[in-house]
């Protein structure tokens, strides 16, 4: 931080930054799209009791929401070359960005199952009968009454996990990937103006969280156009 | 009610229904019969199995020992295949005390969802059906509605066309109007009054005593898990022959002290 602050320079590093947004909507794309499935997955036996696996999935979930995500990217990062060294397979070579991606998946799975199961457990039985009475099956069941129900519930809390896992791909940079943060770290070390660069970097950030948040309310009042209207209007 | 003199063909048969929750014997050995047409009525104080009963019929409740038929699907429960469960299901229709109606579907969705899912009729057709059903209710102006946006007689009455949309042979209906305010029970009840007088076999757990008076070619009277007194309307409501019948009534209408 030697240098004096130049605020012409947020302007002049914005567009250099920007240009690595896309390593950044990689990231979060791919890790909350498999973390959706993991999470689906996961929350299968909480919701049917089903032994052992239900122990296993809450030690999982746990384990992701006692430790910092920083932790979890360097477990993975150190933890699976390791891993498959002992079955012989190089991963040295692998780019960093799929550990990171790795990563984010597990750690938004384990959030996305606890988000299905509670989404999923609150819709009431009654439905469910009332499919059955039609001669429904259960799995008809699950896709066209409970699913798109539970998804309405679940929408708000996916859409505060989307948030919070952009903002968590800024530390990607930690295992060398370029992404926005890690283009930044690279102009400062040229530089010299971190302050700048900070600033640049939150200026992207919050453009895209605000962005963001703005589809998933548009698309959260389509979930709601069915509850009652002192609801629907929140 | 002598709309069936002649050639009547059986529609349900319960033969040895037994069900217990943990200790609790709720359905003690049910036998009935019921034909084609029938409107039964099941009365009962509270807890006496009367809506298990009708929930073992479409297997919401697995009972633990009994034979149920319907038309030609006979399941023991002793030997049940899950296929037997779809069959005897397609069989009948429910109306539920709290309506159950799909929230995230408009009412003419409600009423359509089984005819696409399960009877795999076109959009076109399933919407005909179901704009017609919504008609006999009197919904045809609330086809767009959600149910929250319904009243609670409206929402019971889309559960009504909902039931009648697979052309059930039997509908069942639980306690259609317990759920209701005072001044919502006589829409439902009109509907399925006029549902009644077109031939459709009915098994109806209520508490509306006048209504099951009026409608029903039979009463079943249980209480305690078995079926204590069976008979017509006039059997059971003025010439009952068991006491715990006769407390009942006493109970739930004071007024027949007089009529007696």
């Amino acid at each position: 931080m030697g240098k004096a602050f130049d605020f012409t320079l947020i302007l002049e590093f914005i567009p250099t930054l920007v240009k690595y947004l896309g390593i950044t909507l990689e990231i979060l794309f791919f890790s909350i799209i498999l973390g959706i499935l993991i999470g689906l997955v996961a929350a299968i036996p909480k919701i049917f009791k089903i032994p052992i696996l239900k122990q296993l999935v809450t030690i999982y979930i746990s384990f992701i929401r006692g430790t910092p995500i920083i932790i979890q990217l360097f477990l993975v990062y150190y933890g699976l070359p390791a891993l498959f060294n002992l079955f012989h397979i190089d991963l040295s070579r692998v780019d960093a960005l799929y550990f990171v991606i790795i990563t984010y998946a597990i750690s938004n799975g384990a959030i996305f199952a606890e988000i299905f199961r509670g989404a999923i457990l609150a819709i009431n039985s009654g439905q469910t009968e009332a499919a059955y009475t039609i001669g429904m099956t259960p799995s008809q069941n699950f896709r066209r009454i409970i699913f798109p129900q539970a998804l309405r519930i679940a929408f708000p809390n996916i859409g505060n996990s989307v948030i919070g896992s952009l903002k968590d791909t800024s530390l990607a940079f930690t295992i060398g990937v370029m992404d926005m943060m890690g283009r930044g770290e690279t102009l400062i070390a040229s530089t010299a103006h971190a302050l700048e660069v900070y600033i640049s970097l939150s200026i992207i950030y919050y453009a895209i969280v605000i962005i963001i948040e703005n589809i998933f309310k548009v698309y959260e009042r389509y979930l709601n156009r069915y509850q009652p209207d002192e609801i629907s209007a929140v | 009610m002598n709309k069936r003199a002649i050639g009547v063909k059986r529609m349900i048969e319960i033969t040895n229904l037994k069900k217990n929750f943990g200790p609790n014997e709720v359905l003690k050995g049910i036998n009935l019969k019921v034909n084609k047409g029938d409107i039964i009525s099941i009365i009962g104080p509270s807890g006496s199995g009367k809506t298990t009963l009708l929930r073992c019929l479409n297997y919401l409740e697995k009972p633990d020992e009994g034979i149920i038929t319907i038309g030609e699907v006979s399941i023991n429960a002793r030997k049940v295949h899950k296929k037997d469960i779809y069959t005897l299901r397609k069989k009948s229709a429910m109306v539920f005390q709290s309506y159950n109606l799909f929230q995230h579907k408009t009412a003419l969705q409600n009423v359509m969802e089984g005819l696409i899912v399960v009877q795999k009729k076109n959009i076109k057709e399933a919407q005909e059906i179901a704009t017609e059903l919504l008609r006999k209710v009197g919904l045809e102006h609330k086809t767009k509605a959600f149910p929250s946006h319904l009243s609670g007689g409206q929402q019971q009455r889309v559960g009504i066309a909902r039931a009648l949309a697979l052309n059930p042979e039997v509908i069942l209906f639980d306690e259609p109007t317990s759920a209701l305010d005072p001044e919502l029970v006589g829409e439902v009840l009109s509907v399925i009054a006029k549902i009644a007088k077109e031939g459709k076999t009915m098994i109806i757990v209520t508490h509306e005593l006048n209504f099951a008076r009026e409608i029903s070619d039979r009463i079943i009277f249980m209480d305690n898990g078995v079926i204590v007194e069976e008979g017509s309307p006039k059997e059971i409501f003025v010439e009952q022959k068991e006491e715990r019948t006769k407390q009942f009534l006493k109970r739930m209408v004071p007024e027949l002290d007089y009529s007696i």
